[in-house]
C-alpha cells in the first residue's frame, strides 16, 4: 500500500455551521478514504446542502464554521474557506443539483468543457479543445459538443456539466442531489457516471435524499437529521439493519417499500367523469400523440405511462380543459363546477403568485367562491403547517410545506379530479409519502379521480389503479 | 420534528427587507425640492417672467434677485420657476400619456394574442422605425411652437417602449404555472392582472418611466434648441438656454441656472433606480 491510499481523500473533525448562536450543522465528523463513496443521506432541510457548502469553503455571508476540513492530506481550519478556494477544480469539484442550470446557457458545450482545460489546467487553447473533445467522446457525447445546454436532455446536461467540473481532474467530488428531477433511465446514466468516476480512482461525497441512489453506490452511508449525523457506517448493512429510529422512518418512506394503497381504495364509480376519444396534439412540428382513448370515473387512481418528452402533461392538461387537444373529443359529466378540475404543479414554489403573501393568496380564494376561512385551517392543521407559515412569501417555505399548501388550496375547491404532475419530485421520501396519503385520503373520502404523472416506478405501482399510456402510436 | 430549519435559513438568509436604500431617498429629497420649486416656485417669486425691465439687463445677483437678469431685463429667478412648472410638468405628462395606453395595450396583445397582437405589434414597429425626435419635428410642422404638437408627439414616440415591455414580460407571465393554477382555481382576468401580473410589471415599467422622464425633459430642451418646441418668450428650460448661450461669458450663472436645474432633475431620476438595477 502505498502512502497516498493511506490519506483519506477528505476528513471533516468536529465542523458546525452557525448562524448567529444557533448550529444548523452540529459537530460532524466523517472520513472519506482515498477512492471511496461516502453517501450523505437526509430529508431536505436537515443540513446536508450547507454542509458541502462549508466543506467546499462557500458558506453565505451570515453564516459562519467551526472545527476542521481536511482535503487530501492538507488540514484547514473549516472557517478558513479562502485557502480551500485554490483548490477547487484542481483538489476538489462540485457538481451542483440540477446541473442543466449551472451551465453557461449561451456556450456551446464543448468550449464549456474546454474552458476547464485551458483556464484551470493552463492548457493552450487548441489542445483544451481536443481534450474536450475525447472527454465528450468518452461519455458518448461526441454529437452533443456544438450543441447549446438546452438542447441537451437532463442526463445529457448532467454529464457535461460532471466532465466540466472533473477535467481538471479533481480527485474529490461533491456531488449535490443528483438524481432531483430526473426519471428512472436517467437515473441509471448518473448511477453509471459516478461508478465509472469511481472506477478512475476518484473519491466521492455524495448528498442525496434518494435511496435507491443511496444503495445503488454502495460505500460508506452517513445519516443527517436536523443538522446531526444520526448513524454512518457500511451503506449495507444499514440500509440493511437501520439502528436509529430515524433511518428507519426515511427507509420505511422509501416509495420502494410503500405499501400497496391502491388496494386499499374503494372501487370506482361505473359512469366516467371525463371521457376522451381520440385525442391528438402536436406543437408546431413536434407530434406528441394522436388516437389516445380514456375514460376516468370518480374515486379512479390512473398514472400517465410513457418516456419522458412524450406529452404526459399535455395530455393532463388536455384532460383538465387548460389545453385544447387538436382533434378528438373530451367530454366531461355534466354538473360539474368550473372548478371541479384541478392541478398540482411538480414545482409548487412556481404555483403561487410570487409576491404575495400566502395568506392574502388563500383569502383571495376564500372571498371568491364565499367560503369559510375556518375550513381551510382545519385542512391546513390536518396537514400539519403551522398557521404562522401564511405570513410568509412562496419562496421562504419549503418544497415540501408548500406543496402541501398548495394540495389544501386545490382540496377547498372540492375537485372531481386532481390532476397530479409529478407532485413529489422534488420532495425527500417522507414529505413524499405525507403527500400522497394526504392525496390519497381525498381520493378515499370525496371520491375524487386522481390522475398521476411520475417518474418513479416505485409510486405509480403503489398508488395508481392502472395507467393510461399516452406513448405516440 | 422539525423540519423547519430550511425556510427559517432563508428567512435569515435574506436582507432585511429595506424598503428605501439612502441613495432612493437623497433621490426622492431632491425631486421633492425640485418639484416644490416649480409648483410653488412663480407663486413666491411673484414676479412677472415676462415683463422687460431694459435698464437693468444682465445685472448680477442681489437679494431681492438672486440670479439677476437676463438680457432683456427680466427676472431670472422667475423665469427658472415658470419654466422649470413647464418643462417638467409637460415631461411628466407626456410620460403618463405615453405609459398608460402603452402598458394597457402591451397587456392586451399578450393576453388577447391572435391579430390583435399582431397588428399593434405592427403600428409599435411603425413607430419605432422612425426616430423618435423626426417624428416630434414632422408634427411640430404643422404648428411650430405650439404645445400639443410637442407634447402628442414625445406621448406618440415614447408609447412603444411601454408596450412592448409589458407584452414580452406578461407573455413569460402569462404561460407560468402560478396564473394556470389562478385560472383553474376561477379567478378572473382582473384578478390576475392585479395579483400575478402588476407586482412584477410595475418595477420594469417603473425604471421605464424614469427614463422616460428624462428622455422628455431632453427632448423637450433639445427641440427647443433647435428652435421647432416652445418659442421665447415662453419660459421653458431648452428655450432659455439658446437665449442665454450668448451671455454665457458675461453672465455665466444664467445659462448654468437651466442646465443646473436640468442636471439635478435627472439625478435625482437616476438616484430612484432600485439597488438591484444599480449597474
Amino acid at each position: 500500500m502505498n502512502r497516498r491510499e493511506l490519506i483519506p481523500a477528505l476528513a471533516v473533525e468536529a465542523l458546525s455551521v452557525l448562524h448567529n448562536e444557533r448550529a444548523l450543522v452540529r459537530d460532524i465528523d466523517f472520513t472519506l478514504p482515498a477512492g471511496g463513496v461516502l453517501t450523505l443521506l437526509g430529508e431536505s432541510g436537515s443540513g446536508k446542502s450547507l454542509l458541502a457548502q462549508a466543506i467546499m469553503g462557500n458558506l453565505p455571508p451570515p453564516l459562519r464554521c467551526e472545527g476542521r476540513v481536511s482535503i487530501g492530506g492538507e488540514n484547514t481550519h473549516a472557517a478558513d474557506g479562502a485557502s480551500r478556494h485554490a483548490g477547487w477544480g484542481r483538489r476538489l469539484a462540485l457538481l451542483p443539483q440540477e446541473p442543466w442550470l449551472a451551465l453557461d446557457p449561451t456556450m456551446r458545450v464543448r468550449d464549456q468543457v474546454a474552458e476547464t482545460y485551458g483556464l484551470v489546467k493552463g492548457r493552450p487553447r487548441l489542445q483544451a479543445d481536443a481534450m474536450a473533445q475525447a472527454a465528450l467522446a468518452s461519455l458518448g457525447l461526441h454529437d452533443a459538443a456544438h450543441k447549446y445546454p438546452f438542447m441537451l436532455s437532463g442526463g445529457m446536461a448532467q454529464r457535461v456539466a460532471f466532465l466540466a467540473t472533473h477535467a481538471a481532474g479533481a480527485p474529490l467530488m461533491i456531488i449535490d442531489e443528483p438524481t432531483k428531477g430526473l426519471d428512472a433511465d436517467r437515473r441509471d446514466d448518473v448511477l453509471a457516471l459516478l461508478r465509472a468516476a469511481q472506477a478512475q480512482g476518484m473519491s466521492l461525497l455524495c448528498i442525496t435524499h434518494d435511496i435507491w441512489l443511496a444503495r445503488a453506490l454502495g460505500g460508506q452511508l452517513a445519516v443527517m437529521l436536523e443538522g446531526e449525523l444520526v448513524e454512518q457506517g457500511d451503506a449495507a448493512s444499514i440500509l440493511r439493519a437501520p439502528q436509529h429510529d430515524y433511518t428507519r422512518r426515511l427507509l420505511a418512506a422509501d416509495p420502494g417499500s410503500w405499501p400497496a394503497w391502491r388496494a386499499t381504495l374503494p372501487a370506482p364509480a361505473s359512469s366516467a367523469l371525463v371521457q376522451l376519444t381520440g385525442v391528438a396534439k402536436s406543437f408546431g412540428r413536434q407530434h406528441l400523440f394522436s388516437g389516445v382513448d380514456a375514460s376516468i370515473a370518480a374515486g379512479d387512481v390512473v398514472a400517465l405511462g410513457g418516456a419522458s418528452g412524450s406529452g404526459k402533461t399535455t395530455f393532463g392538461n388536455i384532460v383538465i380543459g387548460v389545453t385544447q387537444p387538436d382533434r378528438g373529443r373530451v367530454a366531461r359529466a355534466g354538473g360539474l363546477a368550473p372548478t371541479a378540475f384541478q392541478k398540482i404543479q411538480q414545482d409548487p414554489g412556481a404555483a403561487f403568485a410570487p409576491r404575495l403573501r400566502l395568506r392574502q393568496s388563500l383569502r383571495d380564494l376564500v372571498q371568491l367562491h364565499r367560503l369559510d376561512w375556518a375550513q381551510l385551517e382545519a385542512l391546513l392543521a390536518r396537514m400539519r403547517l403551522a398557521p404562522a407559515l401564511l405570513d410568509r412569501l412562496p419562496h421562504q417555505v419549503s418544497g415540501g410545506e408548500l406543496q402541501r399548501i398548495a394540495l389544501a388550496r386545490v382540496l377547498l375547491m372540492n375537485p372531481a379530479l386532481i390532476f397530479a404532475d409529478e407532485p413529489t419530485s422534488r420532495l425527500d421520501p417522507v414529505t413524499q409519502q405525507q403527500v400522497f396519503s394526504l392525496l390519497l385520503e381525498q381520493v378515499q373520502e370525496r371520491r375524487c379521480a386522481l390522475l398521476l404523472v411520475t417518474h418513479d416506478l416505485d409510486i405509480a405501482r403503489s398508488v395508481a389503479r392502472r395507467q393510461i399510456d399516452v406513448a405516440q402510436r | 420534528m422539525n423540519t423547519h430549519l430550511a425556510p427559517d435559513l432563508m428567512l435569515a438568509d435574506a436582507p432585511p427587507r429595506r424598503r428605501l436604500t439612502r441613495a432612493q431617498i437623497a433621490g426622492i429629497i431632491l425631486l421633492g425640492l425640485i418639484g416644490l420649486f416649480a409648483l410653488l416656485g412663480p407663486w413666491l417669486v411673484g414676479s412677472d417672467p415676462a415683463v422687460q425691465q431694459l435698464d437693468r439687463f444682465l445685472e448680477g445677483p442681489s437679494l431681492a434677485h438672486p440670479l439677476g437678469f437676463d438680457a432683456l431685463g427680466r427676472d431670472m429667478l422667475a423665469r427658472l420657476a415658470h419654466g422649470a412648472r413647464l418643462s417638467l410638468a409637460l415631461a411628466a405628462l407626456s410620460v403618463l400619456s405615453a405609459a398608460l395606453p402603452g402598458a394597457l395595450l402591451g397587456l392586451l396583445a399578450a393576453w388577447r394574442g391572435g391579430w390583435p397582437e399582431r397588428v399593434l405589434a405592427a403600428l409599435a414597429d411603425a413607430v419605432l422605425a422612425l426616430p423618435a425626435l423626426l417624428l416630434v419635428l414632422l408634427l411640430s410642422a404643422f404648428t411650430p411652437g405650439g404645445f400639443w404638437p410637442l407634447y402628442v408627439g414625445i406621448s406618440l414616440a415614447l408609447w412603444v417602449e411601454y408596450f412592448r415591455v409589458v407584452r414580452a414580460a406578461s407573455r413569460i407571465l402569462l404561460a407560468s404555472a402560478h396564473v394556470e393554477a389562478a385560472r383553474l382555481l376561477g379567478f378572473g382576468a382582473l384578478y390576475i392582472a392585479r395579483r400575478h401580473l402588476l407586482p412584477e410589471l410595475l418595477p420594469r415599467l417603473f425604471t421605464l418611466m424614469r427614463f422616460g422622464f428624462a428622455g422628455a425633459v431632453l427632448a423637450m430642451a433639445a427641440l427647443g434648441f433647435v428652435g421647432v418646441g416652445l418659442q421665447p418668450p415662453t419660459p421653458e428650460l431648452g428655450v432659455m438656454m439658446i437665449e442665454l448661450l450668448p451671455y454665457y461669458g458675461e453672465a455665466p450663472w444664467l445659462i448654468g441656472a437651466p442646465v443646473l436645474l436640468l442636471f439635478l432633475t435627472l439625478l435625482g431620476l437616476l438616484l430612484l433606480a432600485p439597488e438591484r438595477e444599480a449597474a
